[in-house]
């Protein structure tokens, strides 16, 4: 079987593995059934820039967003004005991808994709904290820097009890109107009880669709939420040779698993 | 990848001996109310390229159609350089399709093109237009 569909989702029945780089852990989940098969695609609309709103200028002082939905020229979203993607109705209004700790079996798989394709993106994890480093934490980047960020397309999963923050850049002297798609899955998960399967997975001996979420900075509220969602923080990587151990690790992290 | 493909449209004044093409798209914004104008050169994302892939050039009479890049078309008055001259030698139309496209990089982040119209000696300007398929790409 095939880790992704050909829309990059994970088929029921396949393993998600979820990299978190800045613990070096990876949770592991296999996708028991997608509850919106068939109904991937969300055409959100523009983007949620409300007219008037004054952005910092890539050019040097602010330009103030026109139109409902329109990106300005040479502008980008700064870190204290981060969106979220607001929907009636949902759990929580202002940002249609948050779920609570309780909601620990589902899991949103997101490709979000903008147009124009050539706007800069990236997201804060959980908002209003910028994860893009290089160097250790030498050096902060993303939209407002010259590297970063990505264009058009970002593909995340988003955790339940995590507000996430998406910032873009528009580094063109159009003002632009703006559009998201939105390409998800609604899974319904579990995380696998066999250490040995565990290991496999996370020595690519099992195939699973591997996500490495931009996390360099583990922030008091991710933590919270892994523990509080899932019982643990996810699994450490080991070599091969050591299947032994990892096993025995594993074992004990499974104990404290919460789905 | 990137990939976005503009349809940038343009007209002439139909009375200045010269000038910039007045830029419109699906994608910009247009608003009809003062003191909106619309933009007359493109500056191309950082790292991307434009690549020109059709032009569609249409005149009332004989009309010089020029693409000029810069660069640095951020600055107040850039120096421009003519990339690419199309003429018309009388009224008609023109549609050109390129296997290979003009391409214009950017390099720095201020590199960008303008599309200009001027007339022949002893012409009368009249009422020109063209179309241009511009494609902003990380590609090769």
């Amino acid at each position: 079987m095939r880790e992704v569909d050909e829309l990059g989702l994970v088929p029921e029945g396949g393993y998600l593995t979820i990299f978190i780089p800045a613990t070096g852990n990876a949770f592991v989940f296999r996708v028991k059934s997608r509850v919106n098969r068939g109904f991937e695609r969300i055409h959100y609309g523009p983007l949620p820039l409300t007219a008037g709103l004054s952005l910092p200028s890539y050019l040097g002082g602010t330009v103030t967003v026109p139109a409902t939905g329109v990106m300005p020229r040479t502008t980008y979203i700064p870190s204290e004005l981060a969106l979220s993607f607001p929907f009636s109705g949902v759990f929580s209004e202002s940002d249609m991808w948050y779920i609570p700790k309780d909601w620990r079996e589902r899991l949103f798989h997101v490709i979000t994709e903008v147009t124009p394709k050539w706007l800069r993106i990236d997201v804060q994890i959980p908002k209003g904290v910028t994860q893009g480093r290089f160097q250790r934490d030498q050096v902060s980047t993303g939209v407002d820097r010259v590297f970063g960020f990505a264009r058009g397309r970002i593909e995340l999963v988003h955790f339940p009890e995590i507000h996430y923050g998406y910032r873009f850049g528009n580094d063109t002297n159009l003002n632009v109107y703006t559009g998201v798609d939105f390409t998800y899955a609604e899974y319904v998960i579990e995380i696998p009880k066999n250490p040995d399967l565990i290991f496999d997975i996370l020595t690519r001996r099992v195939a699973s669709k591997w996500i490495t979420m931009p996390i360099a900075i583990y922030n008091d509220t991710i933590k919270r939420a892994f523990t509080e969602t899932y019982g643990i923080e996810g699994f450490p990587l080991y070599r091969e040779d050591q299947r032994a151990e990892a096993v025995s690790v594993y074992s004990g992290i499974l104990r404290e698993v919460k789905v | 990848m990137v990939k976005e493909i503009l349809t940038l449209k343009g007209e002439t004044d139909g009375s200045s001996a010269s000038g910039d093409f007045p830029l419109y798209s699906d994608l910009i914004y247009h608003d009809t109310t003062a003191p909106w104008t619309p933009p007359t050169r493109i500056l191309i994302p950082y790292g991307l390229k434009a690549k020109i892939w059709a032009k569609r050039i249409a005149a009332q009479g004989a009309t010089i159609f020029t693409i000029y890049w810069t660069k640095d078309a951020t600055a107040t008055s850039p120096v421009w350089e003519a990339i690419d001259v199309e003429v018309l030698s009388s009224a008609g139309e023109l549609a050109l399709e390129k296997r290979r496209p003009i391409v214009i990089r950017s390099l720095t982040g201020k590199e960008g093109f303008k599309v200009s119209w001027s007339y022949p000696s002893g012409v009368t300007p009249s009422k020109g237009y063209i179309e241009l398929e511009v494609e902003f790409t990380d590609e090769e």
